[in-house]
């Protein structure tokens, strides 16, 4: 199971999100400068909003403003 | 899940160990971001001889030293226009906001990110959320959408919570009636001194607001909001509950809200901010129950780390327990009480315009308010209260007695002047109401300047 900062363990639902932030972040890192501007942009719209739920979830998401969110 | 009163269960049922532990770490998370990207945040820590890895407690607050306003905006005429404190290039930035001046006479720029923007609302999802605001609600915002922050973030956090938002900016206060109830709007948000306007012109309209769809109002921009006289004549002619809730552009958002069980306070958002309560000249913190200055760090908006900003709000702090609704978040009685700089000393009486409206609004039949301060005889403060009194049925001679004798039983027998105004001759106010006017040409008062209001 995936815990958090604080040791609480995250449900799966949570911890699928989770992934979904890493794997969307990972992807943008090394690929956003490749996309065309509608899935570039959109993709990191979702980056901002998913960063809320790792943020809310206590999972220190870090900082998103060198990839563009 | 939905069912919760919470946006954030978890962080808001916290147990206190657990939030000082969790503020500890952001906090840490942040020294070492400002220290990093932010030169002048980097020297004044290391002039202060704190870094990162040096945060263990929250005691480890204290050694950063307070940010005030005036720093703010002396770096921003040194580097114009945002000064020294962006963490970011401003390339990064998708929007440009600033204060609406009601201190000051620079105003504060700030930017943000997109990431800071879903953060900015989701501060408003917590107090939206926790006022019991749901997807299904229409959500009506009496507002003007320009570069005062505002109503901005509750606008997204509309959109973010599934509600249907209705923009109420650039209309007259009888059209947003109209479409208010035309819309079927149940939740308003605005001023409170807006939400009195919209009332007025309701009845004027012939509109019964109360037997309407709106069952409940988010108020913010003025501590009104929570002084209990008001907030009950808003209740009472919306016939809806009404929120108070407390933001600033320096953060972007609001960092305090009301909830459902309305405490007659407002909680923290203890998970995105730490608040301390100091006494304003000596700097040491003060206790629960005792009024004090806030100063907010906050961990939500990287583009600008504020850390120990000094807000010259003035709050008395009491335990989240004292509320019934189940959060762990800390709250402030009675809200935003007054700043520190509302003071107006009155032959050497200190006079708040806050407490003066608790008292103006004890009288429903009182319309509109103003506190005019002047020189009398060219030597001598005086302070009058005019007012306006539109029903033609109320005894008014008797109404200027007893609210004179209210104002000045209040304090320390201080006379007041009060006086009736022609119907619709004082200022409205869709914002930020200025209600005090201060045209005293001689001021005794030690720290007042000529011409303030």
């Amino acid at each position: 199971m995936m815990q958090n900062h604080m040791g609480a363990e995250l449900t799966e639902p949570e911890a699928k999100l989770v992934d979904c932030y890493r794997s969307l972040a990972s992807m943008l890192q090394m690929h956003g400068e490749d996309l065309p501007p509608f899935a570039r942009r959109n993709a990191l719209k979702a980056l901002a909003a998913l960063w809320q739920v790792m943020n809310g979830l206590d999972m220190d998401p870090g900082q998103v403003y060198d990839l563009g969110a | 899940m939905n069912d919760t009163p919470y946006w954030n269960p978890r962080h808001e049922t916290m147990p206190r160990a657990d939030i000082d532990a969790l503020q500890v770490r952001k906090l840490r998370n942040l020294v070492e971001w400002a220290d990093v990207q932010v030169p002048w945040q980097s020297k004044r820590l290391r002039d202060a001889g704190v870094t990162a890895d040096q945060i263990q407690s929250l005691d480890d607050l204290k050694r950063i030293p307070l940010m005030t306003r005036d720093e703010w905006m002396q770096g921003q005429l040194e580097a114009p226009p945002y000064g020294p404190i962006l963490a970011v290039p401003e390339s990064a930035a998708i929007r440009y906001h600033m204060t609406s001046g009601t201190t000051g006479k620079t105003p504060i720029r700030v930017l943000d990110s997109m990431k800071d923007w879903e953060w900015i609302a989701e501060m408003w999802c917590y107090g939206m959320w926790g006022f019991g605001v749901r997807p299904q609600d229409a959500l009506f915002i009496a507002f003007g959408y320009a570069t005062f922050i505002g109503f901005w973030g509750l606008h997204y956090a509309g959109e973010k919570m599934g509600c249907l938002v209705l923009p109420g900016g650039a209309m007259a206060t009888d059209a947003r009636v109209k479409t208010l109830v035309d819309m079927g709007a149940t939740v308003v948000a605005s001023t409170p001194t807006y939400a009195l306007r919209m009332a007025q012109e309701a009845k004027a309209l012939g509109i019964d607001l109360a037997s309407g769809p709106v069952k409940r109002l988010i108020l913010s921009g003025e501590p009104a909001g929570s002084i209990p006289a008001t907030k009950k004549l808003i209740e009472e002619q919306w016939g809806a509950k009404a929120a108070d809730t407390a933001g600033m552009t320096e953060l972007g958002t609001i960092m305090i809200f009301e909830c459902e069980a309305q405490p007659g306070g407002t909680h923290i958002i203890e998970d995105h901010y730490i608040e301390e309560v100091l006494d304003p000249d000596s700097g040491e913190p003060v206790g629960y129950g005792e009024l004090g200055e806030r100063v907010v760090t906050s961990f939500g908006r990287g583009f600008i780390p504020v850390l120990r900003y000094r807000t010259r709000d003035f709050v008395v702090r009491v335990p989240g327990s004292s509320c019934t609704c189940g959060r762990t978040f800390d709250i402030y009685d009675g809200g935003i009480r007054g700043r520190v700089d509302d003071m107006k000393l009155v032959r050497g009486t200190n006079v708040y315009p806050r407490a003066v409206e608790s008292i103006v609004r004890e009288h429903a039949e009182i319309d509109e308010f103003q506190i005019h301060l002047f020189t009398a005889d060219g030597i001598r403060d005086e302070i009058e209260v005019l007012i306006e009194v539109p029903d033609p049925a109320v005894d008014v001679d008797r109404l200027l007695e007893s609210l004179g004798r209210d104002l000045a039983d209040a304090h320390e027998g201080l006379r007041f002047g009060v006086a009736r105004a022609d119907d619709g001759t004082l200022p409205r106010f869709e914002l930020k109401a200025k209600r005090l006017v201060d045209e005293r040409i001689v001021i005794g008062s030690e720290g007042e300047r000529r011409g303030q209001t």
